[in-house]
């Protein structure tokens, strides 16, 4: 069954004066199914309508429709019509805190815990409050200065809460022979090929260096700005003098 | 009369004044001359040219048809012997 067709269906049961809901709880109360089914499908609408809002928090509507539904069923359970309020006022509490669960558990690849989301939430406000007085962004140390937590664990926070993008994700138009994210991602590691002609190119180098005289093989090290170490003397001889003299004029420059 | 325009590099100048370390030219005949090895800055110049054309004319032994004096001024080829060089020594 297709969503279509579910809202259909629960569109043929009306909904429940106050009158009817107290008697189908006495009914559920005294043990009846039939009763308790009938306050569950009656009340569906409501469910459907509170996962709806929840529909852009990452998860599928269908999912929010099921933990709305379970959230009903609990209300249903432990509804007390004696209390004189009308079912819908107490249910949506207890369809609220179902769905909210799921999107807390489920609304990422990584599971925050609920303290996290709420340094979270209060950096959002925070944000918009500030752009709202200043009229400029904050800076993330701002913001976490005012939480009172420290820049990098709020910058990791945002890190995980972070919208996960799947590699097989389809680019473009939408379709079978629509290329993936990861055909489209360039690999920017050196290939095998490229890792020999490297190897083989120092070879060359390193070979064209022996055939250079003492004074362009300084030349080169100097405009290149390649110091030798203590116990290198055989490739690139350098006095220690020459060497502190080198490293004064850099450390002058920098 | 106007002054003649002189040789412009087809991708630039190779310069590494902005790179830690690096000398300029001027830098590299002052360093020589107080290491009693008096030389100026185009004589600098020159040597590292010409040791720029002889590791051109080794790495390039395979294709003849090569201007070796051209790759040894071009600075895409000197920045990359610079890197290369820097490797080799792991500087």
């Amino acid at each position: 069954m297709n969503l279509d067709s579910f809202f259909k269906e629960v569109g043929q049961h009306p909904l429940l004066s106050k009158e009817q809901e107290v008697q189908l709880a006495q009914a559920i109360e005294a043990g009846d199914k039939f009763a308790r089914d009938k306050m569950i499908q009656s009340n569906l609408r409501l469910a459907i309508s509170i996962a709806k809002q929840y529909n852009k928090s990452g998860c599928a509507l269908e999912d929010l429709i099921q933990e709305s539904t379970i959230g009903l069923m609990e209300a249903v359970d432990r509804f007390d019509w004696r209390r004189g309020f009308k079912f819908s006022t107490y249910a949506c509490w207890w369809i609220k805190q179902s769905v909210r669960r799921h999107v807390t558990s489920n609304a990422s690849m990584i599971r925050l815990p609920n303290h996290a989301r709420t340094v979270l939430w209060q950096a959002n406000q925070l944000r918009k409050d500030y752009i709202e007085s200043f009229g400029t962004e904050p800076t993330l140390e701002e913001i976490a200065g005012v939480l009172g937590i420290g820049a990098n664990t709020l910058r990791s926070l945002k890190k995980s809460a972070g919208n996960m993008i799947s590699l097989d994700a389809t680019v473009g138009s939408s379709g079978d022979d629509s290329r993936k994210l990861y055909e489209v991602i360039p690999d920017e590691s050196d290939t095998v090929l490229d890792r020999l002609m490297k190897s083989d190119m120092q070879q060359a180098v390193r070979s064209a260096f022996a055939l250079l005289s003492h004074r362009e093989e300084k030349v080169i090290r100097l405009r290149f700005g390649i110091t030798a170490s203590d116990n290198d003397d055989k490739n690139f001889p350098i006095t220690k003098s020459e060497l502190k003299k080198l490293e004064d004029r850099t450390n002058a420059n920098a | 009369m106007p002054m003649p325009k002189g040789y412009t590099s087809k991708f630039g100048y190779a310069t590494v004044s902005g790179d830690s370390g690096c000398l300029t030219y001027r830098e590299i005949a002052e360093n020589m001359t107080a290491d009693g090895e008096k030389i100026n800055h185009s004589t600098a110049r020159n040597i590292f040219l010409r040791a720029m054309r002889k590791i051109a004319n080794h790495v390039v032994v395979d294709y003849p048809d090569c201007d070796t004096d051209q790759i040894a001024e071009d600075p895409r080829f000197q920045s990359a012997v610079q890197e290369l060089a820097t490797e080799i020594y792991d500087i």
